[in-house]
């Protein structure tokens, strides 16, 4: 090499380069020790061309991110063996990999080191060629991943049985199958300054508002993070009212559930890296709503539902509900009830009270240890909580046996009603206070300031409480009961407003 | 949020002023009164109560009521000193029963009753009983056979709506309200102790008679079922009566099934005279010889059943007239709903008038079923 010519790459190297030289050798030097450089993962594998004019190119790519055996096969092999004319160079020469060597449905150039970089990262194999100053991207992404499963934290007894994986690709053709219809709209977005992680927006373009799908991107593409590991992440940092222990976004692990909420004017992210996927708006009656609601008969899907409306009270007011009657209000419970619970707790060392607070606070370590631990430690914790709850500390006069069934009440009925799981035992913790400090009055302080707090929170610009305090025979069809199908013919006014009918009249006038 | 902090504040601050008159308890230290009594005593008032004693813990916990007796000037005194012997506060609100003895009811109910309906710790659907032959603390400290206290046993005597035909209940407000009003006089169940199997058993049976809120006299079991009926109370239950069908008398069980009085005043040259009519619908429990198939039969007893309501009645309204002098079916209220101006003009001296109101009685009592079998039951030769 001359020196005017090693003088100018020296030159060159000096700048910030952003584009690729004609040299394959510069170019190699420079990722190697620039953009991947300490990267022990990635592949440099040189190879020459056959032909009257032998061509030097290289395949860049990283090691367990892309397939072995694809780039193999489908690229060193017929690069190896392929005979370029003599007089291609530059894009002409790319032109003719790309239609007579390289047999990949999915290829792209670029001339940016950056963007042929983050693809060699995410699993693509770039090959660069010697004159040639733009980069070929081969998709060959292959990496391992979990195979569709039943998701573990939503099972019904009904419905299908597949579940997100962590893999975007594979989640959007899940929801893909459910609608299989052009209207099923997606976007990608790339969030995180380090993870770049890979986000689909979806929603259906004939029922979405577009004022709610915009500001859905608008606040993913102002998030500034350097990294997006799930898709909790973005829910906290786009969901409104983040002081409140309510979620404004939901999730779920269920294309299905997605493809539920999609079909009624919700916008859906997924993020890629995690099983779940989050909708937005979300609205308190959501919470209520099972997606097994849908695929059984609408009488007893309602009674379940009433059942988690239920349920929901039991587990936050239980314990204030006990505390104020046991505490403020004895002359309240029957006679008989209240000589037992005094029986009880005779030899109970501490008031009811701090019975109360401490039993919570039990219930709760037993819960958090048992969902970390691994499931069989899991079980194990269960059983020594159980026996150490329901036998041993009553029979040391802990606590007494009424605060037991208290407890586990509260405990159960928690679970019914897994999406507000978490909120339940703030809003039980703050009725146990107000209830133990101030009786039935503070309990319906309590209550009240609940409520006022649920009306003031709004997602994505839908009051909390919609559908729920709704007036209308049709905005409450899908709220404390289910209506049946051939019923509910709109969809949610604040949500679906853009094209509000769901079912055609043909059907309802046969039905009715 | 500032401005939010401040309301919520506020809010909790508002709530430390607005809490009323409860406050935190334990209630494991608290001893719950069942039931209740009260006695004359020379020095003052005997205050009798039956406590919820609680051994063992759990499943094992057992129930035995204990009687501890307080004695001061008055009653509210008493009350007050029951936490000495109970060792911990005394809790009222489950109070089901309250006994007074026939010595504190013939001074005069107003001690009592000032106590009850100014303690905010009493209820006022307690059931009000008098005693009739023993002291209240003698009734509470009987052993009643099955029921684990006297004030249980009482309570549940009160609730067995079937078999109460033999006294008319009577709770605080329903009893302080009669002694509040114009026209009317009260009345209260009678509790007595009877010997069963070797135990003293306190019964429930008639009615003490109150004129103002002075104990006057008693009802007997028979009199207090036809003081229900004119009352309008809703009888169930059973009565025997010596029946005569086709020349021969035995006795018929009959069971009351439906009752409606009504009582309305008829004025004749400024007499005034009382109309009472009663409908009453019996059902035949035992007939013996009686054959109900036959209508003449069925019309001779309705006829004689009448007959014995419209005399018993009678009987009642001399008693209660004449003797005790006390408006306990509540004529006066009669006229002065009905004939306000009669009323004003005898209200003055209405114990006089009361005296010499005459009643016309008519009474219709119908037989609308006969069990299972119309006709007696034969044995073949």
């Amino acid at each position: 090499m001359s020196f005017w010519k090693r003088w100018k790459e020296k030159k060159a190297a000096g700048k910030q380069r952003e584009h690729l030289s004609t040299s394959l050798e510069s170019n190699i030097r420079w990722l190697r020790s620039n953009l991947l450089a300490d990267d022990a993962t990635i592949v440099y594998r040189l190879l020459r061309t056959k032909g009257p004019r032998p061509r030097d190119c290289a395949l860049v790519y990283a090691n367990n991110m892309a397939k072995h055996d694809f780039l193999s096969e489908h690229v060193v092999a017929p690069l190896m063996s392929s005979a370029p004319p003599k007089e291609l160079h530059g894009q002409g020469l790319l032109d003719y990999f790309m239609q007579e060597a390289i047999s990949s449905d999915s290829m792209d150039t670029s001339s940016s080191y950056k963007e042929l970089a983050e693809a060699v990262v995410r699993g693509t194999g770039v090959v660069l060629v010697d004159g040639c100053g733009i980069g070929l991207m081969v998709d060959a992404q292959g990496f391992e991943k979990r195979s569709v499963s039943e998701p573990q934290s939503e099972t019904v007894v009904r419905g299908p049985r597949q579940g997100f994986t962590e893999d975007l690709g594979v989640n959007v053709s899940l929801v893909r199958r459910k609608i299989t219809s052009p209207n099923l709209k997606m976007k990608y977005l790339y969030v995180g300054e380090q993870t770049r992680t890979k986000t689909a927006v979806m929603y259906l373009e004939s029922v979405a508002k577009p004022d709610l799908v915009d500001e859905v991107i608008q606040r993913i593409e102002q998030i500034e993070m350097d990294g997006i590991l799930e898709s909790g992440y973005i829910e906290e940092l786009i969901k409104d009212s983040p002081r409140s222990p309510f979620p404004t976004i939901g999730h779920t692990e269920r294309p299905d559930t997605v493809a539920g909420k999609i079909l009624e004017g919700r916008v859906a992210v997924l993020v890629d890296g995690t099983p779940f996927a989050l909708t937005m708006p979300y609205l308190l009656v959501e919470a209520f709503q099972a997606n097994e609601d849908y695929y059984r008969h609408w009488v007893l899907a309602s009674f379940h539902r009433l059942v988690r409306y239920i349920s929901f009270f039991l587990t936050t007011s239980t314990p204030g509900l006990y505390l104020a009657l046991v505490s403020h209000h004895p002359q309240l419970l029957p006679m008989n009830l209240a000589i037992s619970i005094a029986a009880a707790r005779k030899n109970v060392p501490f008031p009811a009270m701090v019975e109360v607070v401490i039993m919570g606070l039990v219930f709760e370590i037993l819960r958090e240890g048992g969902v970390r631990l691994p499931r069989s430690v899991g079980q194990a914790i269960s059983i020594v909580g159980a026996i150490v709850l329901g036998d041993a500390a009553v029979g040391a006069s802990l606590v007494s046996a009424p605060m037991i069934i208290v407890v586990g009440l509260t405990g159960v009925a928690g679970f019914v009603v897994s999406q507000f799981n978490d909120v339940a035992v703030v809003v039980r913790l703050g009725l146990v206070v107000l209830a133990g400090l101030l009786g039935f009055y503070g309990f319906l302080l309590g209550g009240m300031g609940l409520m006022l707090h649920l009306a003031s929170i709004k997602s994505f610009g839908v009051p909390y409480l919609s559908s729920l305090t709704s007036l209308s025979v049709q905005g409450s069809q899908d709220t404390l009961l289910r209506s049946p199908w051939w019923k509910m013919q709109m969809r949610p006014r604040h949500i679906g407003a853009k094209n509000r009918q769901r079912v055609q009249s043909p059907s309802r006038s046969r039905r009715s | 949020m500032r401005r939010r902090l401040i309301q919520i504040l506020m809010l909790c601050l508002l709530a430390l002023f607005t809490t009323g008159c409860w406050d935190y308890t334990e209630l494991e230290l608290l001893d719950f009164v069942i039931g209740a009594g009260v006695d004359a005593d020379e020095a003052g008032i005997v205050l009798v109560t039956e406590m919820a004693k609680t051994t063992g813990v759990g499943q094992e916990t057992e129930f035995e009521p204990v009687v501890l007796s307080t004695k001061a000037r008055t009653l509210s005194g008493a009350a007050h000193s029951l936490s000495v012997p109970a060792g911990m506060e005394a809790f009222w609100p489950h109070t089901q029963v309250f006994l007074v003895s026939e010595e504190v009811a013939r001074e005069g109910m107003m001690a009592v009753l000032e106590h009850i309906l100014r303690a905010w710790d009493l209820r006022s659907t307690m059931n009000l009983f008098v005693t009739k032959g023993c002291t209240a603390e003698e009734v509470l400290k009987s052993k009643p056979p099955l029921a684990a206290g006297v004030s249980q046993h009482l309570s549940s005597t009160v609730r067995l709506g079937d078999m109460r035909a033999a006294f008319v209940p009577q709770q605080v407000w329903q009893f302080s309200g009669d002694l509040a009003a114009l026209g009317i006089a009260a009345t209260l169940p009678v509790v007595q102790l009877v010997h069963v199997t070797g135990n003293l058993v306190p019964v429930v049976r008639g009615a003490g008679v109150f004129k103002k809120d002075r104990l006057v006299g008693w009802l007997d079991a028979e009199q207090t079922q036809i003081f229900g009926l004119l009352k309008g109370e809703e009888q169930r239950g059973l009565f025997v009566m010596d029946t005569t069908v086709e020349g021969e008398t035995f006795p018929i069980t009959y069971e009351f099934v439906h009752n409606v009085v009504e009582i309305k005043p008829r004025i004749s040259d400024g007499n005034v005279r009382m109309q009472i009519k009663l409908e009453l619908k019996l059902g035949v429990v035992a007939a013996e010889k009686a054959n109900f198939l036959d209508r003449a039969v069925t019309n001779t007893v309705q006829e004689q059943l009448n007959r014995a309501f419209a005399r018993r009645i009678r009987e009642l309204l001399w008693l209660v007239q004449e003797e005790y002098n006390s408006d306990i079916i509540g004529f006066g209220q009669v006229l002065m709903r009905k004939e306000p101006k009669v009323w004003r003009s005898h209200a003055d001296d209405w114990d006089t008038h009361l005296r010499k109101l005459a009643a016309d009685i008519e009474v219709d009592c119908r037989i609308i079923f006969t069990g299972l079998r119309a006709e007696p039951f034969a044995v073949r030769n």
